[in-house]
């Protein structure tokens, strides 16, 4: 059977339709679980022992659940509970619970890594200890954790695709309808990976380039 | 005590600290002087460091207490050595401005950045006000052609000057140098006693912790030796070096000649 | 509340066994695949090694879903016939293999460089060289990324439900349409989940501990 880009190009509009939802959800829940982890890393790190242990009990929660369980139990259950979310809330939520506890102990390592040295310069200088903390180790901690927020990234771009499942016309779920109407089985998941490589590689070599900017000489 | 002119700016009395079985300070009684560079010397271990970083609360102690000013530092006035609000500890050490062995620029911010980070987020100065001190400053430590560069861009003499001159840049009441020139290649380590030394004629309250004993003989008003977490010794340089009265000491120079050559 | 999870025990508790052997499955097949693809970005020739690198560069940028997706698709058309798990398996190994071989690789690079110098001076060479000096250290390197690689795919595991392999996802949805108690339900599934993940890891942490130099 031989490979038929006709097919690729007239449809190309269907995978564009859902390649522009993938990019949405995409853009949303990597940006929502880049503040959701500052707030769990927060917890995580508080005064109050409880709360210490509840942060740290929900990082390991999320870490140990599939995604996939994770959106049934907020899409299902948000309908069964009276609330129903649509398919595209219940998978940004999901997707933000899950990789916001994994950014979390990102965060938390690229905040350990920096030397108590440099908060002691800050508080020798007057700062109070929340500012030592903003001004001095947070920044250099988000410098030095781009590359691993980078892979995270790139997961939350493929774990979009999980969504299809609860009914939202991303790429994978426009792919798949277009795979049950037509025959052309090699080409529709051909061009669906290869746009979802072009994705994460566009979204890879920018979070690179950020890398290299913000880079800090020792 | 009454507060009264002509005090000591900077008052130890009776500062003890154990790190768990270990006394590394003992009853340590100290007046720096307004406009006095004391140098503190000694072997490595005899609590000189901890004495210093306790100056700037940097270190708790458990007994004895230091004025700054007349002002108790680190804990409250009423006698019941109750740490006093993080605010005021801020405030306290804000007066105060110490180097470091090992600079602790902040990596992530130019040179200016770091002089003026300081005066804008702690005191509140507008930017303009700040950066015009803080280029005056850096002029005076010979790193005004600096500004915009990075620490990881300068010789560690040059980031060392930098970060005299960040300490400055909060106007302190005085100075605290820790081992600042132990970090530096041989060759970096005049660049930045220059600095101090001609911060020491301008009149600068010092407090220096180093090994460079012939910067002590030249820049100090007083000398002091610590062994073992206390004083053994301490006077004006010319009788400490020339006529020591105890055996540590004796013990100690012998020692430094032997290996550096005074 | 809980009686429709009761009720369901025997089916959960099977479907369990059904993700375990399929984590099972995978993960051996994986880390196999993976030592391989490790050895040949490391060793092989250049235009080999080159292949590798894109085989591997594929894997990690296309999702889970889609090779699933593309398996259950296109397997009718080959003519090979493969039953839906044994494909599961596949992909699945295949994938997570890609993930395993950059953990194996970085493991061994990061060995210290005075260890090949240094076994190669009292005579190791080839194959011996890495099976008595190298390996035994990369894989304590290796250990702690290995077990969370592991941990993600037994979650992995889960994505199956969507092509229809009968598993504890799937187990869970279908139970859900019968009952309705999808908070009950897919709550317990997610704690199995956990318990099979959180287990996987302080197994992990204790081998770590058990076969680290410094006690």
């Amino acid at each position: 059977m031989p490979f038929d880009f006709g097919f690729v190009v007239r449809n190309l509009p269907v995978f564009l339709d859902g390649l522009f939802v993938t990019i949405q959800l995409s853009a949303l829940a990597f940006v929502l679980s880049l503040l959701w982890g500052l707030v769990v890393v927060g917890l995580r790190r508080s005064d109050s022992a409880p709360v210490r242990n509840l942060a740290a009990g929900y990082i390991q929660a999320v870490r140990n659940t599939p995604v996939l369980v994770q959106m049934y139990f907020i899409f299902f259950g948000s309908g069964m509970a009276g609330y129903p979310l649509s398919g595209f809330v219940a998978g940004l939520l999901a997707l933000t619970l899950q990789n916001g506890g994994y950014v979390a102990e990102i965060y938390r390592a690229g905040i350990d890594s920096v030397s108590r040295r440099q908060t002691e310069a800050g508080l020798a200088l007057g700062m109070l200890r929340r500012q030592a903390f903003f001004i001095v180790t947070l920044p250099q901690a988000l410098r030095r954790v781009v590359a691993p927020i980078s892979n995270q990234g790139v997961t939350i771009i493929k774990d979009t695709a999980l969504v299809s499942t609860i009914s939202v016309a991303e790429m994978t779920q426009a792919g798949r309808l277009l795979a049950d109407r037509t025959a052309a089985v090699y080409e529709v998941f051909f061009t669906l990976a290869l746009l979802y490589l072009l994705v994460v590689s566009i979204f890879s070599g920018t979070m690179r380039l950020i890398e290299r900017r913000v880079r800090v000489l020792a | 005590m009454s507060i009264e002119s002509g005090r000591a700016a900077i008052e130890l009395r009776g500062v003890s600290k154990r790190f768990g079985s270990v006394q590394v300070l003992n009853r340590v009684d100290l007046d720096v002087h307004r406009g006095k560079a004391v140098v503190l010397i000694g072997p490595s271990g005899s609590g000189k460091t901890t004495l210093l970083r306790c100056m700037n609360f940097l270190e708790e102690f458990e007994e004895g207490e230091i004025r700054i000013d007349g002002e108790p530092l680190g804990y409250s006035d009423d006698g019941t050595r109750r740490r006093r609000p993080e605010r005021e500890i801020a405030r306290q050490r804000a007066a105060l401005g110490m180097v470091f062995q090992s600079f602790n620029l902040f990596p992530h911010m130019t040179v200016l950045a770091n002089v003026t980070v300081g005066p804008v987020r702690i005191k509140g100065l507008p930017r303009s006000e700040a950066e015009a001190v803080a280029r005056e400053l850096l002029d005076r430590v010979g790193l005004g052609h600096k500004l915009d560069a990075y620490p990881g861009q300068l010789s560690g003499g040059q980031q060392q000057r930098v970060a005299i001159a960040r300490a400055l840049a909060m106007k302190p009441k005085a100075m605290l140098f820790d081992e600042v020139t132990s970090a530096l290649d041989p060759e970096l380590v005049g660049e930045v006693l220059a600095v101090m030394r001609q911060l020491a004629e301008s009149g600068m309250t010092m407090v220096i912790v180093t090994h460079e004993m012939a910067f002590a003989r030249d820049a100090a008003d007083q000398v002091v030796f610590m062994s073992g977490g206390s004083i053994v010794e301490a006077g004006p340089p010319d009788q400490l070096f020339h006529a020591p009265q105890t055996e540590r000491l004796q013990a100690f120079l012998r020692h430094f000649r032997e290996g550096y050559r005074l | 509340m809980f009686d429709v999870v009761f009720r369901s025990w025997p089916l959960l508790l099977a479907a369990t066994g059904e993700t375990v052997l399929l984590s099972v499955a995978s993960g051996l097949l994986a880390t196999l695949l993976g030592i391989l693809l490790a050895l040949g970005q490391l060793f092989a020739a250049r235009a080999l090694r080159y292949l590798v690198e894109v085989w591997l560069y594929v894997m990690r940028g296309v999702p889970l879903l889609v090779l699933l997706f593309a398996m259950y698709y296109a397997l009718p058309y080959t003519g090979i016939d493969l039953s839906p798990r044994v494909g599961g398996i596949l992909v699945l190994s295949t994938y997570f293999s890609a993930f395993m071989a950059e953990i194996f690789r970085s493991a061994v690079l990061a060995v210290p460089k005075g260890q090949w110098d240094a076994a190669r001076g009292i005579g190791f060479h080839g194959w011996r060289l890495m099976r008595e000096v190298i390996v035994p250290q990369a894989l304590r390197l290796a250990s702690a990324s290995y077990v969370n690689t592991m941990i993600m795919l037994v979650k992995g595991t889960s994505l199956v439900s969507i092509i229809g392999l009968w598993e504890l996802t799937l187990a869970g949805r279908q139970i859900v349409e019968r009952t309705l108690a999808s908070f009950q339900v897919f709550g317990a599934v997610a704690l199995i989940y956990f318990v099979l993940c959180y287990g996987l890891s302080l197994a992990g942490r204790y081998l770590e501990k058990r076969f680290s130099y410094v006690h």
